[in-house]
């Protein structure tokens, strides 16, 4: 089946079996690799992207399912290639990142976040990243780097 | 994942017919059917996608309650201020329903129709009185929630059915509602015992058990025993004895039989303290 | 003094982490790639009668199968370090005999990931099947099924470890302790599942684009047993989604894929399913600790007594090196003179447990210390006080047969004691309960002395003055190769901006022995900085001619070069630049440093609050003090420690990898059901880092901190809850089941 998306503010026609996840089709078929695969079914987050602005899960969404919609993935969050999102700035200087591959999904749920209720608590930022997974960090430096982005964007 | 072929019907009649096919698997939210069929739990040949069917509707409230439409999202209600506002035990069994981004895609219908013991939004609906709306080939028919299910994944509904609506009556003035889960950590769990009470000061007390029998169950006899009384420490304490003694749990990774079962005691009366 | 260490640098690493531009082994795509699936056992013990794949091979999309038939039979170790005394060697690419559930038994690739998934279900297993041993009881029971060569079902003979005479020594305590400690299965769940891609080029060179701790040791391993040179081998790491010890074993996967890729002669990708990296993962090590010590009243240990034995699943892994450090380890910590311990490592037929961090002294400290908690009661002492009076210090004998150096455990327990007001009270009203806890641990830095280690490094000074280090270590996700830069620009006198790191490619950085053993800033960051000091030199005499002063007068940082007490001074970039028909010069050292070890030393303290009904433990603050040498980035040492608590929290009540006592069979192999600390769970921390006992085998007295921090945190737990509730558990996870049970007994 061929699905028409904006993908990063890019119109795309892609070809898709119906059998294929989003997060497939964004990985395999868009070439965009930055969306993880940590657990295929919906239980870590890494695979997070906004479709018509929703975070959802791009494992349990088929492909054709993204027919129409608007979806942004980790390569679309800066706002030009020189300089970065500040919730991307922020995770670099307050160590929000170690390996990596939990990363993309927590900025773009954390961009989702930010962008229903600017200045979250700490409650609300843990409940808002509660269906991601970080294996490395403790989550500390992931919500300091939260809330220094809020505060950044405000 | 295995290959399947895709459907997306745009009327009620056309997807009734396709998802009678053998082994044919009705999509909404997906968030369900999608790591069954991964994970092969489930198989299969075809998959009827309903998103796009003319008249399957999301959330409304009217004068005779909340309907919830098959497609009507976790997240819609999550966010809903009438939910808020008079389904709160809903709204608490939906914030501890996978993550948000799950929420954004699974539908209220979808987690019901899968006939989970363990479902979250299942006990405060049976609690709040709820009816199933089901459309099939013969045509409509309505029935109380508390009658749809079988057994685990096991449900009434015959193939090519296909679930329209939930409906839960408005409640009376007063009532209060809870729900209470219990698991290991604070999110991303499945319960291993979700306890919703709905009380009408004065009136009936429905007290609805998860993850503790192969369905979401009642409590009659603890119901019983509150029936137009004043919820005393006393009573409350004999309520919840009578929830343990109507539980059957079983033991798996989750916890064992034994704890829940002790655990239907503690959050029996926790709940009915906190409605009281 | 120190410009770049201890400054925290912004990791060079984190620019394509956070846009999405880090390359992973699972993101590559080639032409003409074709997917690999493994099919996998569905019984615990098994001689494999009959297998028959021709309805896979027919089946359309399908490029090759892989059985034990058609695969060479090579006995490999299990995990990547040829002939090291830290592992076994009692694998098969393939075997015909199945030894645990859940094991690879064949490979299919196809020209899609679908339809290699579909043909696994057209290959015929015909078992046969045999009696299991799912415990350590039942492997070690007489008569019980033999799982590899030897009848007693032991992986090594037993690690014995004396000193002193511990019969005099119970003879003359005041007080005997004993308790046997029961460690469940957790798993080190690192983000990214196992993958690796496999491609043979015309002239039969292998390249292998992997998610591995060890790349030279793949190289080597891959090398002997598809019988081809070193150089047609190339291993390529660049970004690892974490691994935690784990991902330095050999998973079945490196083989399938490349004799895939061999006999289809097309690129061949095989990425594991979450489910897959727990069966064919890695655990931790399962087990008993049975702890015996005597006291004098003045809380003086007297004698040391244990027996360590360690369920290592169906093949052997790392269990040697796991026992021998978890056993040595009781030698120390807390001092005493007269110890008898023995570990035990017994196969069984579960799944395979193998490195990961903490290495067998997350098991045995668990024990140790939680036992110093019970006997300073017993003996009226607090518990901090007890064990700082017991605490190792400068001069005592490390497990590795090194003094220690230096006074860290102390320094730690002392600044934790400070900063909690130890000791804080606990609130036993009402229904939850609070109450505080601590627990101390040491780690050493490097494998020595079970591996000789070796760290090599080249640095190597361009003509516009930036460098660039070429080094073998692989960065996990800690911020390593930031940290060896660190080392680079500090030693050399040049801005940290200036120096990139080239990693990750067998073919062009200098052999490496891995990324383990919490050793890669120790021992990897000393080579480093050895041959940062040669390239220095030479820059410095260079520079010498341009200033027309003698070398050793000149003084270089941040990429000035002064005269000492002059203002005369150069750029660096202008030293080294070709000027008036004179060419750049080149500038290059390489250095190889062999360490012993090192230790570094944590306390961590811990706020629990326990809910009486419900037996719900929630931690509620953690202090986590660490001495580690020398701090070379803040954050990212701080990020590391906070990171090795959220996994000791989850294994200290979460989680735990449940396999059926009956079948065999995983029963949570997900992350529904294997459950992890997540954010709403996770306490506040507060890491403080101490730089008390530098040791002068590291850089700039850098030690090691990987580990450590996994380590402490579960005995503080489980100290916690007594305080808080009156009732000792003596195993992890502690799950609230067993404390409704205990406090109903109690």
């Amino acid at each position: 089946m061929n699905i028409r998306l904006t993908i990063n503010g890019e119109k795309r026609e892609l070809a898709v079996e119906p059998y294929r996840s989003l997060l497939d089709t964004l990985r395999n078929e868009a070439g965009l690799t930055g969306t993880k695969k940590g657990c295929d079914v919906g239980d870590c987050g890494a695979c997070t992207v906004l479709v018509d602005g929703k975070p959802v899960n791009s494992c349990l969404m088929l492909g054709v399912e993204a027919d129409g919609a608007d979806v942004l993935t980790i390569e679309g969050l800066q706002p030009s290639p020189d300089r970065l999102h500040p919730l991307q700035e922020a995770f670099i200087r307050h160590g929000g990142a170690q390996c990596g591959f939990c990363t993309p999904g927590i900025i773009m749920m954390a961009a989702a976040l930010l962008a229903e209720n600017p200045s979250p608590t700490e409650e609300e930022i843990r409940f808002g990243i509660a269906g991601n997974i970080c294996r490395c960090t403790g989550y500390t430096k992931i919500v300091e780097a939260i809330q220094a982005a809020a505060k950044e964007l405000a | 994942m295995r290959r399947f072929a895709y459907h997306e019907p745009a009327t009620l009649d056309e997807a009734v017919a396709l998802a009678a096919a053998p082994n044919a698997q009705i999509l909404a939210g997906g968030t369900d059917l999608l790591v069954e069929l991964k994970e092969q739990l489930r198989r299969a040949d075809c998959v009827v996608n309903i998103k796009k069917v003319a008249g399957l509707g999301g959330l409304r409230y009217d004068a005779g309650g909340l309907h919830i439409g098959a497609l009507a999202t976790a997240r819609e209600v999550e966010i809903s201020p009438i939910v808020l506002d008079k389904y709160r035990s809903l709204m608490q069994s939906v914030r501890e329903l996978g993550s948000i981004q799950v929420r954004h895609r699974a539908t209220i219908v979808g987690n019901i129709c899968r006939a989970s013991p363990s479902a979250d939004t299942i006990p405060p609906l049976i609690a709040d009185g709820a009816t199933i709306r089901i459309r099939g080939a013969a045509g409509e028919r309505g029935v109380p929630l508390e009658d749809f299910f079988l057994g685990p994944g096991k449900t009434i509904l015959a193939p090519g059915e296909v679930v329209i609506e939930i409906l839960a009556p408005s409640p009376l003035p007063d009532t209060r509602k809870i729900y209470i889960k219990h698991g290991r950590r604070k999110a991303m769990e499945l319960a291993t015992v979700g306890v919703a009470v709905t009380h009408v000061p004065g009136g009936e007390t429905r007290i609805v058990l998860g993850a503790v029998a192969p369905t979401p169950i009642r409590a009659r006899r603890a119901e019983e025993l509150l029936r137009a009384n004043r919820l005393t420490d006393e009573l409350i304490a004999k309520a919840a004895q009578a929830a343990v003694a109507e539980s059957r749990p079983i033991s798996n990774v989750r916890a064992s039989a034994e704890y829940r079962r002790e655990m239907v005691g503690v959050l029996t009366r926790r709940a009915l303290e906190q409605v009281r | 003094m120190s410009a770049v260490i201890g400054t925290p640098v912004r990791r060079p690493d984190m620019q394509s982490k956070v846009t999405g531009g880090a390359r992973y082994a699972g993101d590559l795509a080639l032409p003409g790639m074709l997917h690999a699936k493994i099919k996998r056992s569905n019984v615990a013990h098994a001689v494999i009668r009959k297998i028959n794949v021709d309805k896979a091979k027919a089946y359309p999309g399908v490029q090759a199968v892989l059985t034990h038939e058609n695969v060479p039979r090579v006995l490999h170790y299990g995990s990547p370090h040829p002939r090291s005394a830290s592992v076994t060697r009692d694998q098969y690419i393939l075997d015909r005999k199945v030894r645990y559930w859940g094991e690879g038994i064949a490979a299919v690739a196809a020209t899609s990931e679908e339809i290699a998934e579909e043909a696994l279900d057209l290959i015929e297993v015909e078992y046969q099947e045999l009696p299991a041993a799912l415990s350590v009881e039942q492997a070690l029971a007489p008569g019980a099924p033999v799982i590899h060569q030897r009848a007693d079902n032991l992986v090594v003979d037993p690690v014995v470890v004396m000193r002193g005479d511990v019969a005099p020594g119970f003879a003359e305590a005041d007080l005997i302790i004993e308790g046997t400690y029961e460690l469940g299965r957790p798993t080190p769940a690192y983000m990214e599942p196992n993958v690796c891609v496999c491609q043979f080029d015309d002239e039969g060179k292998l390249t292998v684009w992997i998610s591995t701790q060890t790349p030279f040791m793949v190289r080597g391993i891959l090398a002997e047993v598809l019988g081809l040179p070193h150089t047609k081998v190339k291993v390529l790491v660049d970004h690892m989604g974490g691994g935690f010890g784990a991902k330095q074993d050999l998973f079945q996967t490196e083989f399938l894929c490349a004799l895939l890729a061999r006999e289809t002669r097309r690129p061949v990708r095989l990425e594991y399913t979450r489910k897959e990296t727990f069966l064919g993962g890695r655990s931790r090590h399962p087990g008993t600790v049975w702890l015996k010590q005597g006291f004098k009243k003045d809380g003086t240990i007297t004698a040391r007594e244990a027996k360590v034995v360690f369920n290592s699943g169906a093949y052997g892994s790392h269990a040697p090196g796991v026992t021998s450090v978890a056993t040595w380890a009781l030698t120390s910590l807390y001092r005493c003179d007269n110890v008898h311990l023995e570990g035990r490592a017994v196969y069984t037929n579960t799944p395979i447990a193998g490195a990961y961090r903490g290495y067998g002294v997350v098991q045995t400290y668990y024990a140790l210390d939680c036992q110093m908690d019970e006997a300073a009661e017993k003996l009226g002492f607090d518990p901090a006080e007890l064990k700082l009076k017991n605490a190792v210090r400068e001069g005592d004998l490390s497990p590795s047969g090194q003094p220690i150096v230096g006074h860290g455990l102390e320094d730690c327990i002392r600044r934790g004691m400070r900063e909690t007001h130890w000791r804080p009270k606990a609130n036993k009203e009402g229904v939850t309960k609070r109450g505080w806890g601590m627990g101390c641990e040491m780690h050493g830095s490097s494998a020595y002395p079970g591996i000789k280690e070796q760290g090599n490094a080249t640095v190597r000074m361009n003509e516009d003055g930036t460098v660039q280090l070429f080094t073998g270590a692989t960065g996990l996700g800690t911020g390593a190769h930031t940290a060896l830069a660190q080392v680079v620009a500090e030693e050399l006198g040049v801005r940290f901006e200036d120096v990139t790191v080239v990693h990750g490619d067998t073919d062009v950085v200098p052999w490496d022995i891995g990324a383990f053993a919490s050793h890669t800033t120790y021992m990897g960051g000393r080579a480093v900085q050895l041959a940062a000091a040669q390239v220095n030199q030479q820059l410095l005499a260079r520079a010498a001619e341009k200033l027309e002063a003698a070398a050793g007068d000149l003084e270089v940082e941040l990429g000035t070069i002064r005269v000492k007490g002059s203002d005369r001074a150069i750029s660096v970039r202008d030293a080294v630049q070709p000027t008036k028909g004179i060419p750049s010069a080149q500038l290059v050292a390489s250095a190889t440093y062999s360490p012993t070890k090192s230790y570094s030393f944590a306390a961590h303290f811990v706020e629990v609050e326990v809910d009486t009904q419900t037996g719900q433990i929630q931690p509620l603050q953690v202090i986590a003090v660490h001495e580690l040498g020398k701090v070379i980035h803040p954050v990212a040492a701080a990020g590391q420690i906070e990171g090795g608590i959220q996994q000791g929290i989850g294994h200290t009540l979460t989680e735990d990898y449940v396999i059926d006592p009956k079948t065999g069979r995983s029963l949570n192999a997900g992350f529904v059901d294997y459950k992890m600390p997540l954010s709403l769970d996770m306490p506040p921390i507060r890491t403080i880092l101490l730089e008390t006992a530098p040791d002068p085998g590291g850089p700039f007295g850098a030690k090691g901190v990987g580990e450590d921090p996994i380590i402490a945190i579960g005995p503080a737990i489980a100290n916690a809850v007594y305080a808080a509730i009156g009732l000792r558990f003596r195993h992890y996870p502690i799950t609230p089941d067993q404390v409704v049970q205990a406090l109903k007994k109690a």
